[in-house]
């Protein structure tokens, strides 16, 4: 299992949708959760650096996993979900500043996403509000954006939460171009905003 | 001032005098309160003194966000000349203790001399009063606190058990039931002063110069609290249990005295198990939102704890894995006033001497009810117990073994095994109080990754980490907080709550640079009371013999290779002298 985290960190990282200290992942096996350590580097993940924790009840190792496992439960506890991918990507977030809702205008994005919801926090980082906002959204989402935090995809697998996020990020790279080089469509984006 | 009440009350015993003192505003500036200050005045007014002779004070200090809403700001410090260690001492305890003294009006509350006859010392605004405590004597700590309870409603109450009366040296001070002055033996130096309790209540207020620029600050400290999994989960939920499946499961649970890294019957007395059975409700100290005391039922009894420690010292540490007797000898220790991590130690360490034919007819491993005969044998100066009460190396010295006596500077080693831990390694061998975990605290660190996770095994990024931490925490004692909210606040907030507070531009390097100048004290009272820099150093089971099995295996604690590098970083010289530049530079005497 290390070496599935292993690899998708490290995608992660590559792709430039998290720093080096930034994100996390989880996958749910029964009424057990794998999460990433809290803190650790997702591009060169160590032994020790996966937890394992209950899905609904705690142990020693809450002490040790990622900041974001309140999260990661409610949305296990909502939806079917097997794995969940938090990451931090540039361009979406710069994009969840400004919108409701991100619409993707290349071809992949729309067919992938059609619109990614954006939510808003008191507190973005481990808070009830974002376990509460979150789950209800990625029952029709497979991702949803934090606003100027980051992003949770859910899948069946590691690696198909972990497309939607690398989409997820090329689309809103995308869309931010479309915007500099399109003084229309920038007017337009302006007036929405 | 703000934050302070800039006044000392002094106590003489043997004459039974009061007199009170304003404090200097720049002494408060620059030792802040709590460990600080009580490092100051005791070096300042006892250098040299015998522990348990009269003239060694007993200080009790608070610090400058005692009874301010700062969370676990209902902390105080107790600062003396250890009589098992001979060092400079200090202890912290939550409850609500502190707050009381604080409302007194104080800052410092300094006993000394002996009283001829047993008393209790009552502290009220109005001044203070010694009480004759003969019907107290010899009474545990339950019942001390029943008394006084119904005496002074409302009142913080701090006492001894038989254990400091009979000048154990392993002896605690209790206060608000079951909070400790755990360690060091200070309770023996009470107890060497026939003083049964202080009782403490007042009603002053705290003055906060900026209260709206705290509250923000404490509005995003407790955010951080609250979505920090250790803070808010873990600790809350387990209470520092929660370390006992980690540290074995990283080969770091010593058992057996320090003979293994790992204990098979670590899972029975994880705090998973002790939640499961014993729990009845969690407590907590005054003004904490953490919350990681426990009130649990164990053989028809109800009583605190344990701790992560003590878990460790009268289970693994005397090979028992039966968790209600380890909590029934908690509450045990508890009552009879008795530090739970020395105690533990010293009778696995004398259970090792037995399997080894060097006590004839000693405690075997595993035996738990040894464990409650002998605590209780420690505490009332019985037999064997009489040998134990005066801390494992002179236990082990005396029957020609020392070599196991897991203890630095005479003070017994607490539940990490350093050899799987190479920076916790160094900060016991370092401590200025002896065997310590709590000094630098590189728990944090190394096991929980806190603020980020360091390779335990590594040598090369130690000595800096452990110095920083050290002198973070010397400023944080001083101030005086737990050492939990650490994993959810970094030095920052520390800085600009104490900045709110009193209205004085702290900054987070003034904090490293107020506990590096406490730091460098408490050496120079080492130093100059004879301590031998010799004496940096770990058993010699640590340093030669590496672990069998687990995560650990084959690793001891490279001190050698850390040592050197420490010193110099600190400004000291090869042989752990403080170079005088140093003490100028912080405004020490040379």
């Amino acid at each position: 299992m290390l070496e599935q985290f292993s690899f998708f960190g490290r995608e992660l990282f590559l792709q430039g949708v998290n720093s080096s200290h930034s994100g996390n992942m989880s996958v749910r096996v029964g009424d057990r959760i794998f999460i990433t350590r809290r803190g650790s580097m997702l591009s060169h993940l160590r032994e020790g650096d996966l937890v394992e924790t209950g899905m609904h009840d705690d142990d020693c190792h809450i002490t040790l996993a990622s900041t974001e496992i309140k999260i990661h439960r409610a949305i296990y506890r909502e939806t079917s979900a097997l794995a969940v991918v938090h990451a931090h990507p540039p361009c979406a977030i710069a994009l969840s500043l400004l919108e409701d809702e991100i619409h993707p205008v290349d071809t992949e994005g729309i067919y992938y996403f059609k619109a990614v919801p954006v939510v808003g926090a008191d507190l973005t980082v481990g808070s009830d509000e974002v376990a509460e906002k979150l789950p209800p959204l990625l029952q029709n989402y497979k991702i949803v954006m934090v606003r100027g935090h980051g992003s949770f995809a859910v899948g069946q697998m590691l690696e198909e939460a972990f497309q939607w996020t690398s989409s997820l990020e090329a689309s809103c790279r995308a869309l931010l171009f479309y915007r500099l080089l399109s003084p229309q469509a920038r007017r337009e984006g302006e007036s929405r905003w | 001032m703000d934050g302070w009440m800039g006044r000392m009350l002094e106590v003489d015993l043997e004459k039974g005098s009061f007199r009170e003192r304003e404090l200097d505003p720049e002494l408060l500036t620059r030792w802040l309160g709590g460990r600080g200050l009580g490092v100051k005045l005791l070096y300042d007014r006892a250098l040299g003194v015998e522990p348990l002779h009269p003239s060694n004070p007993l200080i009790f200090a608070v610090g400058p966000l005692t009874g301010t809403p700062v969370p676990t700001a209902g902390r105080f410090s107790l600062v003396s000349r250890s009589p098992l260690t001979g060092t400079v001492f200090d202890c912290n305890s939550g409850g609500r203790w502190g707050v009381g003294l604080k409302r007194c009006g104080l800052d410092v509350l300094l006993v000394t001399g002996r009283s001829p006859e047993p008393v209790y010392l009552e502290v009220s605004e109005a001044g203070a009063r010694l009480h004759p405590a003969d019907d107290l004597w010899g009474r545990t700590v339950s019942e001390v606190m029943t008394r006084l309870g119904a005496a002074h409603p409302g009142a913080g109450v701090a006492a001894i058990g038989p254990a400091g009366e009979n000048g154990c040296l392993l002896a605690s001070i209790m206060n608000d039931g079951s909070r400790a002055l755990g360690r060091g033996g200070l309770g023996a130096v009470m107890g060497s002063k026939n003083l049964k309790a202080v009782v403490v209540q007042g009603r002053s207020r705290v003055s906060v110069s900026r209260p709206g620029k705290l509250s923000f600050v404490l509005g995003e400290s407790r955010r951080w609290i609250k979505g920090n999994p250790v803070t808010a989960v873990g600790l809350p939920r387990f209470g520092t249990a929660v370390l006992v499946n980690l540290m074995n499961e990283l080969g770091v649970f010593p058992s057996n005295n320090f003979q293994h890294s790992r204990f098979p019957g670590a899972e029975s007395i994880s705090g998973e198990v002790l939640e499961e059975r014993h729990l009845e409700k969690r407590r907590a100290c005054w003004g904490c939102p953490i919350g990681c005391g426990r009130v649990t039922r164990a053989g028809g009894l109800r009583g605190e704890g344990p701790e992560y420690e003590t878990l460790w010292s009268l289970g693994a540490q005397c090979g028992v894995d039966d968790l209600e007797k380890v909590v029934l000898a908690n509450y045990l220790c508890n009552d009879l006033g008795l530090d739970t991590i020395s105690a533990g130690s010293v009778i696995g360490c004398c259970m090792e001497l037995s399997e080894r034919g060097l006590v004839e007819g000693g405690p075997r491993f595993g035996d738990a009810d040894a464990v409650l005969g002998l605590l209780e044998d420690m505490a009332l100066g019985r037999g064997l117990g009489r040998e134990l009460a005066r801390g494992s190396r002179r236990f082990a010295e005396a029957r020609g073994a020392v070599e196991y006596a897991m203890q630095v500077k005479g003070l017994e080693l607490p539940a990490y095994d350093p050899r799987g831990l190479q920076g916790q390694g160094l900060s016991f061998a370092t401590s200025n109080r002896g065997g310590c975990h709590l000094r630098a605290y590189l728990v944090g660190p190394e096991v929980l990754g806190i603020p980020k996770m360091v390779d335990r095994k590594s040598t090369t990024d130690k000595p800096g980490l452990t110095i920083f931490a050290q002198n973070l925490n010397a400023g944080v004692d001083s101030l005086v907080l737990c050492r939990f909210l650490q994993f959810a606040l970094s030095d920052e907030y520390f800085a600009r709550m104490l900045e709110a507070v009193t209205g004085i531009p702290y900054k987070a390097m003034d904090l490293h640079r107020i506990g590096e100048r406490i730091w460098n004290l408490e050496r120079l009272y080492n130093l100059r009371c004879g301590m031998d820099p010799a004496e940096d150093t770990l058993p010699p089971r640590l340093l030669r013999e590496p672990v069998a099995e687990g995560p650990a295996a084959g690793r001891v604690v490279l001190l050698r290779e850390m040592l050197p590098l420490y010193y110099r970083a600190r400004g000291w010289d090869e042989r752990g002298i403080p170079d005088p530049r140093k003490l100028a530079a912080l405004g020490l005497p040379e």
